[in-house]
């Protein structure tokens, strides 16, 4: 436990942050204001470029305002965040000039009580109207019914957070304390449904209710002095945790690729390699249901596009037979790959990971033995390890609550039920061609009967290239993250063009793969966004991508707007192969490639391009 | 400087960080541009916070200046035993 948040924060390094807090951590850290106030004071990078939130509430924004700049700047460290607020006490009208302005990068809306209707705060004295509890209701629905069409407007200009009524109800309503009455379920009611409504546009996220009610309790979240003397109704606690959770969704941060998991004591109740196959349980019969619902939930990650994988020090005769049990719920056909044997688990770990080809850092570790998980974890540092509880269901329930953080995700994409098929199909490939590392033959490529659709439409794959441009790290540009709203904005622009690739070959489809983004002014193509799944390594898709940008545009040379970043190796490597020589980093007018360069270097090209303008 | 002063400097710090030290332990109002309606509101909930006090709208005027603010959290402590 730290004594303050800066001291939690100096312990750990700040993009780090996001993980820590989205894996349970959250609950012992409570943002103190004076710490706020010091993140805030903090000098902006020099050229950090701007994140502008607008925090829209009724009351006087004070501690609110305060805690979620800090949160966002945190969350954001490379950016400058500028927080905007609105008309004092006017929702619709602050909503409105931010839906004709679209200079936002992102709202945050505390919607409370008194907004649906005065006479449900207490700030204001003109009666309860204890007789017409209706005309409450019907305030509300009028009110929710005009917020709804105006969201739904303004979603198209920029996310929404939204954080619903979060403080008690005063005692406006005939019944006692202990009993909800009719008309106050009714009022709940008419906001479910405009939640439920609004909730539809993906651009519109709800802070979760029972997570808030876990971090702020309800019973400490009004104060009625700050409410009446300052117009400000929250407890520093309860602001601090709304701030926390609303920056949480406007940052909206990239969730693990895959979960490496142990065995005996783990994934089941048992070591299978001693008590065999019949003798391993994950159920309430032989008090082994943590482990069940443990599998039950790897069960669903997986379905939604998490990689799962087993390290496992085991006989690997009784692994196999506990997987032919028909009631397992982890069936093995959603684990690949199945690393059994008695050697290293760190080294099980990096050969799961050059498998699934992803830094150590998108995967999260679950085992029970606490020396396996420090070897791991010392030999992965950015791995995400978290210890199996040993009976203690309390502990294990909280774990699957972190796991679900660390892989939650707003929306299913079909790219993440092709994810398990097109790593398995990665394997086949090498396996095919009888090879072990990152590259594949000429005869292997050629053979592989590989097909890429390009696709030039700014408005079919917007979301998917976003998603790329945000969690791509090795082939990427210049690491560059943007928001919703300043991706809408980018693509909005005459000159702006989007290139989307989609790839499948004889192994399987890998789905839109790569992206590329740049503008088009005169004969001039700057490329300024590239990114590529590293799935699709080694498929010469990047080069594929260049030729047809070239063909397409018939332009001699494309510049690149490029930055050396930590791990952007595999992209400065392509730019080497074509250039002869290491790209010069920092060039303050792009990197450029003429057609001929790129002509006497491009290796030899498989793929059927498929043009989707033609289609 | 004692314990409760320096963390109420700490406290005026966060909530002026233009202020040298020295220039906290003498800031008033007056002589502090910054010092408006809101930041005094900011700087109540940071001292209260801080503190882990509660303070009463009619003891905000003990808290017009620096010195009166610590002599005020004093009084408190010591009237809490």
């Amino acid at each position: 436990m730290y004594a303050s948040w800066l001291e939690f924060c100096s312990a750990i390094a700040v993009p780090e942050l996001p993980k820590l807090r989205t894996s349970g951590f959250y609950v012992q850290v409570t943002m103190k204001l004076i710490d706020a106030l010091k993140i805030i004071s903090k000098k902006p990078r020099p050229n950090g470029n701007p994140l502008k939130a607008s925090l829209v509430c009724g009351f006087t924004p004070l501690h609110l305002q305060t805690l979620l700049h800090a949160e966002l700047q945190l969350r954001f460290p490379d950016r400058q965040v500028e927080i905007k607020t609105g008309l004092y006490g006017d929702i619709v009208g602050t909503l409105s000039g931010l839906r004709d302005s679209h200079q936002v990068d992102a709202v945050a809306l505390v919607i409370e009580w008194e907004d649906l209707d005065a006479r449900l705060g207490i700030r204001r004295l003109g009666g309860w109207d204890a007789r017409n509890p209706g005309s409450v209701i019907e305030q509300a629905r009028l009110y929710l019914s005009q917020l709804h069409v105006l969201l739904e407007e303004l979603c198209r200009a920029a996310p929404i957070a939204v954080c619903l009524p979060t403080l008690p109800l005063p005692p406006f309503f005939s019944t006692a304390g202990w009993q909800s009455s009719a008309w106050e379920m009714k009022l709940k009611e008419e906001l479910v449904s405009f939640a439920s409504a609004l909730s539809r546009q993906p651009r519109a996220q709800f802070v979760s209710e029972q997570r808030l009610a876990f971090l702020s309790p309800q019973a400490e979240r009004l104060n009625v002095k700050t409410e009446l003397e300052a117009d400000f109704p929250y407890n520093l606690n309860h602001a601090s945790a709304v701030a926390g959770l609303l920056s949480c969704l406007i940052q909206n941060p990239a969730p693990k690729k895959g979960l490496i998991t142990d065995l005996d004591d783990t994934l089941w109740r048992g070591s299978a390699g001693e008590v065999g196959a019949q003798g391993v349980h994950w159920d309430l019969e032989h008090h082994s249901q943590s482990h069940g619902l443990y599998q039950q939930l790897l069960k669903t990650l997986s379905e939604e596009g998490a990689l799962v994988a087993v390290a496992s020090k085991n006989d690997k005769a009784a692994v196999e037979s506990v997987f032919e049990r028909e009631d397992l719920l982890l069936q093995k056909q959603k684990i690949f790959p199945l690393e059994v044997g008695w050697g290293s688990k760190a080294e099980a770990v990096l050969r799961i990971l050059n498998v699934w080809n992803v830094g150590a850092d998108s995967v999260v570790f679950v085992d029970d033995n606490p020396l396996e998980l420090a070897e791991v974890q010392s030999q992965h540092p950015q791995a995400h390890c978290l210890q199996f509880p040993t009976n203690d269901p309390q502990a294990v329930y909280d774990l699957l609550a972190s796991l679900r953080d660390l892989f939650g995700k707003s929306a299913i994409s079909r790219e993440d039920e092709l994810r398990l098929e097109s790593i398995r199909g990665n394997a086949a490939m090498r396996e095919a061609a009888g090879e072990t590392s990152n590259g594949f033959s000429e005869t292997l490529l050629e053979q592989s009967e590989a097909e890429l659709r390009f696709n030039l439409q700014k408005a079919a794959d917007a979301g998917r290239a976003l998603e790329l441009i945000n969690k791509t790290n090795q082939f990427n540009l210049n690491g560059r993250r943007v928001t919703e709203a300043e991706w809408q904005s980018y693509l909005q622009d005459d000159e702006t063009f989007l290139l989307t690739a989609h790839y499948k070959d004889r192994f399987g489809a890998l789905g839109k793969i790569a992206a590329l983004a740049g503008r088009r002014k005169s004969s001039t193509i700057t490329v300024e966004f590239w990114v590529m799944s590293c799935r699709a390594f080694s498929r010469r898709i990047e080069h594929q991508s260049l030729k047809f940008l070239f063909e397409k545009f018939g332009c001699g040379r494309v510049i690149f707007d490029y930055a050396q970043t930590p791990r952007n190796g595999p992209l400065r490597s392509f730019f080497a192969g074509l250039l002869k020589e290491p790209p010069t980093f920092g060039a303050a007018s792009g990197l450029e490639i003429t057609r001929e360069q790129f002509a006497g270097a491009c290796p030899k090209l498989f793929h059927h391009v498929v043009d989707l303008a033609y289609e | 400087m004692n314990d409760a002063r320096e963390r109420l400097v700490n406290c005026f710090a966060a909530v002026f960080p233009n202020l040298s030290e020295e220039e906290i332990q003498h800031a008033t109002p007056d002589i502090v541009k910054d010092w408006d309606s809101v930041s005094n509101v900011i700087l109540i909930g940071v001292i209260e916070e801080e503190f882990n006090t509660s303070i009463a709208i009619e003891d905000v005027e003990h808290l017009r200046t620096f010195e009166l603010a610590l002599h005020f959290l004093e009084n408190k402590r010591v009237a809490a035993g």
